[in-house]
């Protein structure tokens, strides 16, 4: 269902950051939980690498029926985001509405509320807007 | 002298429809605003106080400190300044909240100054909030989300920090009981102490600077409800000097963050050689401080997060009691 | 290889408040000892799949659980879990136990009960199949993470939903009349397009219901079965396992097709036959894009037409393959244990001759199952034949 504190403790902080994981072998980024072991390689030392924030929308779903912590919210975008670094991000889309949002749209990542914890914790984690190019933001 | 090096703003996107909440509360009488800027079910303001962050960052240099001010911390007994930090990567800063009264930007401001000419790294100041109010309260509450941040440097940026003037009543306006979770008000006094005491700081400062109120090119203040803005006028603010910083009629009172976005929106119609008086007010003190731009400001445009996109008032509610119902 | 089915017995699958979780292990195994003639001490070791008794159930150690109340107790047993490729998973461990020699007589048993929980509680327990800490930690549930493969899909090869409601139609057809399905009513291409949306492209008629099940098998030694000829002469002859990505983000569509295909060619190779020999299958279904996925990885079309048969007729009763008789996961429901052997009792039934008429294969004499788990993580493949003398 959910996790204690002390695991929010373990799992908290790094969803903080918007990062990916680079193996220090091969040097190919992978999604951030690949803390282990690297596909591509077989190697073992993968540290994190922090990402700009732009990507692109390379695929999406809408869901219609949430889990517990995402009630509320629905309906919402999870799409998989190519980052401009190359990795992919399977993360929310929000401030759009859905019908508004196409394979091919370029995003920004966010910090958001991702959900509370079984012992009142705040989950933070990433989520990403449409990028407009609008001012503000990011150089 | 220290100095603004520069400037972000963060208004949520979603605007709620005041005239229905009344409606809804069976409360008469006019909306004092035409909509409420409200943060949705995923934002808060740690997560507004970094987009705000993030934007006055924006090719500087890191900050040696994060400063945070806010009535409505995510959550308690831990610094949002600190966690804060984290987010936006910064490394060995000094992370300090402030809580007291939400004109508290400009004590900010005062602190931050000295730590920027005691340090060679800028501060980053960051007023964000939402009050979430309840019940018959919301309407006068006019209860609203946002966020405001600046760059405080020793020297350089496109503005400097100039005298600063302050003024007190031991009132009871809009109140907080720390055993309640809910503002108690009475506007009556609020409307009544705000005016004098933004007579008497602007007079003060007026003596400090030897300029007279009607010279600044605009007056940001915090601006917790219309009325309060009427008040100013009484104090020899003229409807030009407010033109571009009046917003609480249009998204509502943005409780810390009014005097924050307020000045932005000022910093974006200035140039250089103009001034700009901005006046902090919350729980019968007011603070006021001259702020010379020297240059032109990097502007933002944040005029243009004023408006945005209606919501429905069931939405309101799910989002703003969602948060306190725990899931399980 | 041959591995001998005694004997098989499912509960109806459907939302049943009135039944526990045990009470449906009880009722299959009962059903599958008395079909096979045996007694429940008979039964060397007990395989029980259950996905998510813990989630679902606030129990575990199912396994112990189901050996206590089946009398199966002194023999061992021990709960299965991988993902909603557990009943499956059950059903490869029960073959391997015969096949080593170490047992002569085992039962595999899939059972979940995923009602007792409010259907968004039990959307996020299901969540916990897939990395709930990271990747469905931002909003993914299974729905969406398939739905994402859909969309994939009809972007490659340039479908339309309607393409893909046919297969929908072609389930609630036949689960329409299998008397122990969850949803039984057919339905048009216009409806499915109608129906709820779950998760962007796939709406209410293309997943599948939560339910209440329990399926269950009586797995023998080869001998045992031949030594018995008034018995149906079915038996498992190929059985193998894989497993792919547990990331939907790393999910591509061939890694889809991969999962599936290669088993499924080291199936044929171990029962010596080939797509063409099959007369039935059970393909894994939830959602109804992951059938047109596995018949291409079968073998029985080509990638990108493998949705095709559901309309032209292809894999309907009377086509070179008939695909879910049963009504597949979309009508049976997908109760997550149970699914990998309900898959191996409903492929039976068909080579015995015994399912209702209107759903029957004619002279069906070899079937495969191709069960699926996780993101795009398990894969499981049986073959099964009739062999008689």
């Amino acid at each position: 269902m959910t996790v204690s504190a002390i695991e929010f403790s373990r799992l908290g902080p790094p969803k903080l950051r918007l990062h990916a994981m680079r193996c220090t072998g091969c040097g190919e980024l992978h999604p951030w939980w690949e803390r282990y072991h690297c596909y591509s390689c077989g190697g073992r030392e993968l540290v994190e690498q922090e990402l700009a924030g732009p990507g692109e929308l390379t695929n999406y779903t809408v869901v219609y029926y949430p889990p517990r912590d995402f009630l509320g919210q629905e309906p919402y975008v999870v799409g998989h985001i190519t980052m401009d670094e190359g990795v992919l991000m399977p993360a929310p889309v929000v401030d759009v509405p859905p019908e508004d949002v196409k394979v091919g749209t370029r995003v920004k990542a966010t910090l958001r509320r991702m959900k509370l914890g079984h012992e009142g914790d705040v989950y933070y984690g990433q989520k990403f807007v449409v990028d407009d190019g609008a001012a503000g933001g990011d150089s | 002298m220290a100095a603004l090096l520069s400037y972000g703003v963060y208004l949520p996107r979603y605007r709620a429809p005041l005239g229905e909440i009344q409606r809804f509360y069976g409360r008469p009488g006019r909306p004092r605003a035409k909509a409420l800027a409200t943060p949705a079910l995923d934002e808060d303001p740690l997560t507004m106080g970094f987009e705000a962050a993030r934007e006055a960052l924006a090719g500087q240099a890191a900050p040696g400190a994060v400063l945070v001010v806010t009535q409505a911390p995510p959550v308690g007994l831990r610094k949002t300044s600190a966690t804060l930090a984290e987010a936006l990567g910064l490394e060995d800063v000094v992370p300090m909240d402030l809580g007291g009264q939400p004109g508290g930007l400009l004590d900010a401001f005062a602190i931050a100054a000295h730590m920027a000419a005691a340090d060679e790294r800028p501060v980053l100041v960051v007023a964000t909030d939402h009050l979430v109010s309840h019940a018959e309260r919301v309407a006068d509450m006019l209860s609203a989300g946002g966020a405001a941040a600046f760059l405080v440097g020793s020297a350089g940026g496109f503005a400097e920090l100039g005298a600063s003037a302050r003024a007190r009543r031991e009132v009871y306006d809009v109140w907080l009981l720390g055993t309640e979770a809910e503002p108690r008000y009475r506007l009556e006094v609020l409307f009544e102490v705000y005016g004098v005491v933004a007579g008497e700081a602007l007079s003060s400062l007026e003596h400090a600077t030897g300029r007279a109120v009607g010279e600044y090119a605009a007056v940001a203040a915090s601006q917790p409800h219309p009325q309060t803005i009427r008040a100013l006028g009484r104090c020899g603010v003229t409807q030009e000097q407010l033109a571009a910083t009046n917003f609480v009629g249009e998204i509502g009172n943005i409780g810390a963050a009014s005097v924050g976005v307020a000045l932005a929106l000022a910093c974006d119609a200035a140039s250089a050689g103009q001034s700009i008086a901005v006046f902090g007010y919350g729980g019968g003190e007011g603070i006021a401080q001259a702020v010379e731009v020297v240059d032109a400001p990097p502007a933002i445009d944040a005029a243009a997060r004023i408006p945005g996109a209606e919501i429905a008032l069931g939405t309101y509610y799910r989002w703003t009691r969602g948060r306190q119902a725990e899931p399980h | 290889m041959r591995v001998g089915v005694l004997g098989i017995g499912k509960t109806p699958h459907k939302i049943q408040h009135q039944k526990s979780l045990r009470d449906l292990i009880v009722e299959a195994g009962t059903k599958a000892i008395d079909d096979a003639g045996v007694d429940s001490r008979d039964i060397q070791a007990l395989y029980l799949g259950n996905a998510a008794s813990p989630g679902f159930n606030y129990e575990n150690s199912t396994g112990l659980m189901g050996a206590h109340h089946l009398g199966i107790v002194p023999s061992p047993a021990v709960r299965v879990e991988a993902a909603c490729g557990t009943g499956a998973w059950a059903l490869h461990l029960g073959c391997v136990a015969i096949l080593s020699g170490l047992y002569d007589t085992v039962m595999v048993l899939g059972a979940e009960k995923m009602n007792d929980l409010a259907t968004v509680e039990g959307t996020s327990v299901i969540a916990q199949a897939a990395d709930s800490k990271e990747e469905y930690f931002s909003g993914l549930t299974f729905p969406s993470g398939v739905a994402l493969t859909a969309r994939k899909y009809m972007q490659v090869y340039g479908l339309t939903e309607e393409d893909l409601a046919h297969t929908s139609v072609k389930n609630h057809y036949y689960g329409a009349r299998n008397p122990y399905a969850h949803l039984r009513f057919e339905c048009t291409v216009e409806e499915v397009m109608r129906s709820a949306k779950v998760a962007d492209p796939l709406k209410l008629y293309e997943v599948c219901p939560m339910t209440d099940a329990s399926s269950a098998l009586v797995l023998c030694r080869e001998d045992i079965l031949r030594d018995q000829p008034d018995k149906p002469q079915v038996y498992i002859t190929a059985t193998q396992m894989g497993t792919g990505t547990w990331y939907a983000a790393g999910d591509t569509l061939d890694d889809a097709y991969n999962l599936l295909a290669k088993p499924a060619e080291r199936a044929y190779q171990m029962a010596d036959l080939s797509p063409a020999d099959m007369d039935v299958a059970e393909i894994y279904n939830s959602f109804a894009i992951q059938e047109p996925l596995g018949i291409e990885a079968l073998g029985f079309a080509e990638q990108g037409e493998g949705w095709k048969g559901a309309s032209d007729g292809a894999t309907w009763m009377d086509g070179p393959t008939a695909v879910n008789l049963s009504g597949g996961l979309l009508c049976k429901g997908h109760p997550l244990g149970a699914t990998g052997a309900t898959q191996a009792v409903d492929v039976v039934e068909q080579l015995r001759g015994t399912a209702p008429a209107d759903m029957q294969r004619p002279s069906a004499e070899a079937g495969i199952s191709a069960c699926r788990g996780g993101p795009g993580s398990v894969a499981a493949i049986h073959i099964y034949q009739r062999l008689e003398g």
